[in-house]
């Protein structure tokens, strides 16, 4: 098993989720933040899964 | 802090997403070796993040937090000192003895370099001390959840442990691994953006500078005397204890991490494991500690109405800080829901992953030291595949045994730890001179354990730090707990050095025949020719002590 094809999958679910809440609820604060956290976040992690993908999706390539 | 639905969505997607993985990876179990070895089979990205996660338990990321709180940046000393050299030198002179003697362990490459009785020594301390640690961990855990989010204690533990049972019986160390590095990337994804938000809101380093007393935000100008920094230690006790002593009595020696290495799938990435693991480890007191640092900060800072941005937790019902709290309620002033699930759920990969550590540890010594060589020997392949399995379950069981009798008798934990560190402490000078000196014998290696083990019980018996030692007397009074405990591992160390050397020299010495590829000098270490400079260790290691001398200097 390629660790990049089940983690890249993870942190795209998990940005999608994280990203969307950020997208539905804008005004989405706790009490100390002033930005959108979960937009920004959520955004950072849904990059991070797709280059875990590429990754894979480039080792699988290779191999074949 | 309440959690939301979506909170609770994302802790459940990640418990999927490791059981899954386990899930997948039990089909390529088929031997004991795969199960406990990981067939020596993991890519070398893979065993190097694995290498820093085992480490990085729960109680060690809260613990970060609270210490960059109690002590400011001089906390970075566990990565920066006690850490990134001991990793350097076991990549680039352990591991060609530990990945070349073939040996499925620690314990036994002290059966094959010495003989059956410090192994025997050895891998007994190991399995008990790799319980409780566990065990701690998870107490430790279960009281956060229950202050925080007044989830049920019983629950949490044995939910969280199931979750690492299924996962590690399912595909042993491989799926452990694979799962570490998972969690690793969620350890970070979940506390980056808060050490970013909180370090932006107290203004930046140069706002945290401002606002803090000066020995915490400078991490040698105040090492000078004890009495001028926070953490109430001098400088060789800090370098010579934690920098030389324990971390490379950690770093080097202990199996939890050792093994990470040793799954990699040929020496040379057996041996670059550690030292690409430096990269990430020296950057990680950005995101476990300077929360904490920040935190100090904002609890000097007004915001509207006058009150102060964020309170340093206290014990309920006392004045008392208490230190463990920072990270939690941090997360709840910055983290809207969303967040705070992916918070949350770092929080309990790093847990699983310190304890998947110590399960795997725990099994690979007692099928293989313990169960093989003194329980029953010469039993088919089959039979210790069984027997790891089983293991597995017994050391979750009694890891929860443990977070039990921890949550009944604070005091006994507290005192185990302690004598724990006695047995660590001299092992260090073992394997240093077993390694590097051909002559050191059997004899020398056991008495010189038990000699440190003596001299560090001695030196906690006869000195008090914060009211803690002194049962036989008191000769000399440390300024702090810490202190205490570096110059126990200064002492027991030594004391280890020079009794291993005495009865080496009264002992007959050991064939040089029977100790090729266990002692330097009688080992051929293949010196990767035709490797690309970056791939070999040596200018890798290089590269590193330059990036760490430079992080040091900058926060000097």
């Amino acid at each position: 098993m390629d660790l990049r094809l089940p983690s890249g999958v993870f942190f795209t679910v998990l940005g999608a989720i994280v990203t969307g809440l950020g997208i539905l609820h804008p005004d989405m604060r706790a009490p100390l933040t002033d930005v959108n956290v979960n937009l920004f976040a959520g955004l950072g992690m849904l990059a991070f899964g797709a280059f875990l993908l590429l990754m894979a999706r480039r080792a699988a390539h290779r191999k074949s | 802090m309440k959690l939301a639905a979506v909170d609770y969505v994302i802790l459940a997607t990640y418990f999927a997403f490791v059981i899954g993985i386990g899930w997948v990876l039990r089909k390529k179990v088929s031997t004991s070796g795969d199960f406990l070895l990981s067939g020596r089979s993991v890519p070398l990205w893979i065993t190097s993040l694995a290498f820093i996660a085992a480490n990085l338990g729960a109680q060690e990321l809260i613990g970060m937090a609270a210490s960059g709180a109690k002590y400011g940046i001089m906390t970075a000393h566990f990565y920066w000192v006690g850490a990134i050299p001991a990793m350097l030198f076991m990549g680039i002179f352990m591991m060609p003895f530990y990945y070349g003697s073939k040996a499925r362990s620690v314990p036994e490459y002290l059966k094959m370099r010495f003989d059956e009785k410090t192994r025997g020594f050895n891998a007994f301390t190991f399995a008990v001390m790799t319980i409780f640690s566990s065990g701690i961990s998870m107490y430790a855990l279960g009281l956060l959840l229950h202050l925080v989010l007044n989830w049920d204690f019983n629950t949490s533990v044995l939910a969280s442990a199931a979750i690492v049972l299924a996962y590690t019986y399912l595909g042993g160390l491989t799926s452990a691994i694979y799962n570490e590095v998972l969690q690793f990337f969620l350890i970070v994804a979940g506390f980056a953006p808060l050490a970013i938000l909180a370090c932006a809101k107290a203004g930046g380093w140069h706002g945290i500078v401002s606002r803090l007393p000066a020995n915490m935000t400078h991490s040698w100008r105040y090492m000078g005397s004890a009495s001028q920094n926070p953490m109430g230690v001098e400088l060789f006790g800090m370098v010579a204890g934690l920098g030389f002593v324990l971390s490379f009595g950690y770093w080097c020696t202990n199996f939890l991490v050792v093994q990470r290495a040793m799954a990699a799938d040929s020496m040379s990435a057996a041996r670059r494991t550690p030292l690409i693991g430096t990269i990430p480890k020296m950057f990680l007191p950005f995101v476990v500690i300077l929360p904490g640092i920040a935190a100090v900060a904002l609890a000097q800072m007004a915001g509207a109405g006058g009150a102060h941005l964020y309170e340093l937790p206290l014990k309920a019902g006392t004045h008392v800080k208490d230190y463990d709290q920072v990270l939690t309620t941090l997360m709840a002033r910055f983290y809207p829901a969303g967040m705070l699930g992916v918070g949350l759920t770092g929080l309990m990969a790093s847990f699983m992953s310190g304890m998947a550590g110590n399960v795997t540890a725990f099994n690979t010594v007692f099928t293989y030291d313990i169960y093989q060589s003194y329980i029953h020997k010469g039993a088919p392949d089959s039979h210790y595949l069984k027997v790891g399995r089983m293991t597995t379950i017994v050391g979750v069981a009694l890891s929860i045994g443990a977070a039990y009798l921890a949550q009944y008798y604070n005091n006994i934990m507290d005192l185990l730890q302690f004598v724990f560190g006695f047995v660590n402490a001299p092992l260090f000078a073992t394997f240093l001179l077993g390694m590097f000196w051909k002559r050191t014998t059997a004899h020398g290696a056991f008495s010189g354990l038990v000699g440190g083990t003596i001299a560090a019980s001695l030196t906690w018996g006869l000195t008090v730090a914060e009211g803690k030692g002194g049962v036989f007397g008191t000769l000399y009074t440390f300024p702090s707990v810490m202190a205490q405990n570096f110059w126990i591992a200064i002492f027991a160390f030594s004391a280890c050095f020079l009794v291993t050397v005495l009865v080496t020299m009264m002992s007959p010495p050991r064939p040089e025949k029977e100790l090729e590829g266990l002692v330097y000098g009688l080992t051929k270490i293949r010196h990767d020719e035709g490797a690309k400079w970056y791939q070999r260790p040596a200018p890798l290691a290089i590269g590193v002590s330059a990036m760490v001398i430079l992080l040091n200097i900058w926060f000097a």
